[in-house]
């Protein structure tokens, strides 16, 4: 799926307005819509967790009040998951290794090259997308295989894990015959061809689905 | 002296007899010729033969110059000589007086003087000092009556005799010509011996009224008109080979001999006055005392040339030792001063150092803050350059971006200036001074170049509670550095607690006569056991302090006359950093 930049948004969070600003000025010239804050309280205020558009978030990580790593925890907890960039000074590597650990895509050092923050941008937003992308293809096959009665779901579960209709007949104690009646069911509602796609399906509406 | 008058031919007989028994050459000093003196001293010759009569006495006459040499050839062996002589030939050839010539109406030991007479219409002499420049007239320049006793009140009274006198004209004898002289106006003034006045008046030959006596005094030893002290009268005396056994019988003869022709002897009268006559006029053994040759000189004045050479010698000795001590003490205190100057100067030079050191080193502490301050400028203003040409180079530069970058740009260039025009003010070099200063004001400046610098500044609240009109003297800088160091200080120690516990505030208020300032936390405090340590070099707290901030502090109050102290708050929780620094009352 592929976005328009202007569809992207970008958080810069700064207490200085001076960087803040010149940050709208470079991401601007992209056309990435920019969203200042000029307090990790600010964004808070206002990020959401569902999560329609691509977004990333440009994160000064020495701020007063609260830090860069304090939002980052926070965000987390919240269960809001976005792609952080850190923006540091020169002493701050130790926080800089801090945050990459905790799940930061990247971190800018200032004085920055401009290309790398649009590049590291571009990058962030892209993992966004993907998320996104991969949000919605979870939702629809979950969506696809909530059609499934329950002894069909069971079917699927042993189908897509490659079983022969008489072993799945054996398993559940039904005829062979039955198995394969709610093996046709399941491929028309599901509109896979092969126990393979079902079992790509399962997995990506529940990654544990076949353990 | 009165004269008796003998035949000649009685003298005749005298002379002749000499052949007979032991004689005695008896040298007479025959001032007025051999006729006067024979007649003279006739009663005396007689009255020794007469007297010793194992002896023969003769009288052999002389002037001034046989006299002498008959006394060094041995000729004679008794002398009878007027004063003068006498004590030149005392002190030539040791003659010895043994007796003195009493004549009537005087006392031996005083009985010649002198008068200087004047015409009495002559009112501008009055006394002896009245003739200088004037003409004298006198008998000759050895004459002890009719010069030398004279020439000595002259001397007395400030009139040289030898160089102030107009003329001095040595008439010789009789002295009746000299008051002729006078008499007649050939000469101003007259010396002759006392008392011939009164006897040329006696026998008419001058009226008193027509003269005046200079300087004239009266004498109960002489009843004659003076014009200067008295002298003993004529000696006789033996020689040094005059045979003592005689020279005893004599002396016991004369004193004896009765009064004969108003002449007698009497025991020997001190001849003290002519020798200091002789000394003053600096004559006959004196004569010496002319000579200003460098022998003369010290054979004058020796006693006092060794006393001067003591003294001269006591004072180089003196002065040498002096100069010496002076000169080693002026080089020890000059050298102590260079060592002190040398020491100031080092530990002046140290104690900048330190300062600037100090100073340095809360800059280092800063510059994480600092770099990160620089940064964001830096940052922006690269960001805003680069999307420009960006923006350029995709077309869509609009005229609207051009103004917010450069207008940006500028803003956050001057931004940067700002932050290094205080790092350079804070950490230049300066020397100390001492001028009023506010501390007030100093304390906000602090404050700004802290919120400055620190990119989380907490709030740094100044309250001033001076209400006097106080005056520091102090250096400026120096005291800004202090209220630097206890601003970061307290900032440091309380980093990691929450933002409102980290908010600062400094009270300036009067504390009896002097300035109390005071820097209060919130913060965690100190331990018990840290605190008295604070003010010892190298003492620190932060993992990558030096220890040197509180005890430079503590130099620069203590260097301007105040204190620096630290102590928990009592009320609340953290520390109170405080310092008193004197001030001066202004006259409102």
């Amino acid at each position: 799926m592929n976005y328009q930049p202007e569809a992207c948004v970008v958080h810069v969070v700064d207490d200085d307005p001076g960087l803040r600003r010149s940050l709208r000025f470079l991401l601007d010239s992209v056309g990435w819509t920019v969203q200042l804050h000029a307090s990790a309280e600010e964004f808070l205020d206002v990020v959401a967790a569902p999560q329609t558009q691509p977004r990333c978030l440009l994160l000064d990580i020495r701020m007063p009040s609260m830090s860069g790593l304090e939002l980052q925890q926070v965000l987390r907890g919240r269960g809001i998951d976005l792609p952080i960039l850190f923006m540091t000074g020169h002493a701050d590597v130790s926080m800089a290794v801090q945050a990459m650990k905790s799940g930061a895509i990247d971190f800018i050092e200032k004085p920055f090259n401009d290309q790398k923050v649009l590049d590291a941008v571009a990058a962030a937003i892209r993992q966004s997308a993907e998320a996104i992308d991969d949000a919605g293809r979870r939702h629809a096959a979950g969506a696809m295989l909530a059609l499934l009665s329950p002894r069909e779901q069971e079917v699927a579960r042993l189908v897509a894990q490659g079983q022969p209709n008489k072993q799945i007949a054996a398993s559940l104690n039904i005829s062979e015959k039955t198995v394969h009646i709610h093996r046709q069911h399941v491929m028309e509602k599901a509109g896979v061809s092969s126990a393979a796609e079902l079992a790509r399906l399962m997995l990506r509406a529940n990654p544990t689905a076949l353990d | 002296m009165k004269k008796s008058f003998f035949c000649s031919a009685a003298l005749f007989f005298l002379i002749a007899s000499k052949a007979f028994g032991s004689e005695v050459a008896i040298g007479v000093f025959a001032y007025q010729g051999e006729q006067a003196a024979a007649s003279d001293w006739l009663p005396v010759i007689r009255y020794l033969n007469q007297a010793l009569p194992d002896h023969h006495f003769r009288l052999d006459q002389f002037d001034a110059i046989g006299l002498r040499q008959a006394i060094a050839e041995n000729r004679v062996d008794l002398v009878i000589t007027n004063p003068g002589y006498y004590v030149t030939m005392e002190a030539e050839f040791g003659i010895s007086r043994i007796a003195t010539l009493d004549t009537e109406d005087s006392h031996p030991a005083r009985a010649l003087g002198s008068v200087v007479l004047a015409r009495a219409d002559q009112p501008g002499l009055q006394s002896l000092s009245d003739l200088a420049g004037k003409r004298v007239a006198a008998v000759a320049p050895e004459a002890f009556g009719g010069y030398l006793v004279a020439a000595r009140e002259l001397l007395g009274q400030g009139v040289d005799p030898d160089s102030d006198l107009g003329e001095v004209r040595f008439v010789g004898l009789p002295m009746n010509r000299i008051v002729e002289a006078v008499q007649r106006g050939d000469v101003d003034a007259g010396i002759v011996r006392a008392c011939l006045p009164e006897q040329m008046v006696n026998q008419g030959k001058i009226l008193l009224e027509d003269f005046r006596v200079l300087s004239g005094r009266r004498d109960p030893d002489l009843p004659c008109a003076l014009s200067t002290r008295l002298y003993p009268n004529w000696p006789i005396a033996v020689t040094r080979q005059t045979d003592p056994v005689l020279a005893k019988a004599v002396a016991r003869a004369l004193l004896a001999m009765p009064e004969s022709g108003g002449m007698s002897w009497a025991v020997p009268a001190d001849y003290q006055p002519v020798h200091d006559l002789f000394r003053e006029l600096r004559i006959g053994p004196y004569a010496y005392l002319r000579e200003i040759t460098p022998e003369g000189l010290i054979r004058r004045f020796w006693p006092w040339l060794l006393g001067f050479l003591a003294i001269l010698t006591g004072w180089i000795v003196h002065t040498v030792r002096v100069e010496h001590q002076v000169h080693r003490r002026t080089a020890e205190l000059r050298e102590s001063l260079a060592a002190r100057d040398q020491a100031e100067a080092k530990m002046r030079e140290s104690q900048e150092q330190m300062e600037h050191l100090s100073r340095l080193s809360v800059l280092g502490e800063l510059s994480g803050n600092l770099a990160h301050e620089l940064n964001q400028p830096l940052t922006t203003i690269g960001t805003y350059a680069r999307t420009v040409l960006r923006r350029q180079e995709s077309g869509n530069l609009t005229p609207e971006a051009i103004s917010e970058a450069s207008t940006e740009i500028a803003n956050e260039a001057e931004r940067a200036g700002g932050i290094v025009q205080r790092i350079r003010h804070f950490a230049r070099k300066r020397l100390a001074t001492r001028e009023p200063v506010s501390l007030p004001e100093i304390a906000e400046e602090a404050r700004r170049l802290i919120v400055g610098m620190l990119a989380r500044a907490p709030e740094v609240a100044i309250e001033n509670r001076l209400t006097s009109n106080c005056q520091v003297l102090a250096d400026g800088a120096q005291i800004q550095q202090v209220f630097l160091n206890l601003i970061k200080n307290a900032i440091d120690a309380n980093r990691d607690l929450p933002i409102e516990r980290q908010n600062l505030r400094i009270v300036i208020e009067p504390l009896d006569n002097r300035v109390a300032v005071h820097v209060i936390d919130q913060g965690i405090g100190l331990d018990a056991g840290q605190l008295p340590h604070l003010f010892e070099p190298f003492f620190t707290t932060k993992p990558d302090g030096l220890g040197l901030g509180l005890p430079i502090c503590k130099t620069i109050i203590e260097a301007h006359g105040g204190r620096l102290w630290a102590e928990p708050n009592q009320d609340t929780q953290g520390m109170c950093f405080s310092f008193s620094l004197p001030c001066n009352e202004l006259p409102a």
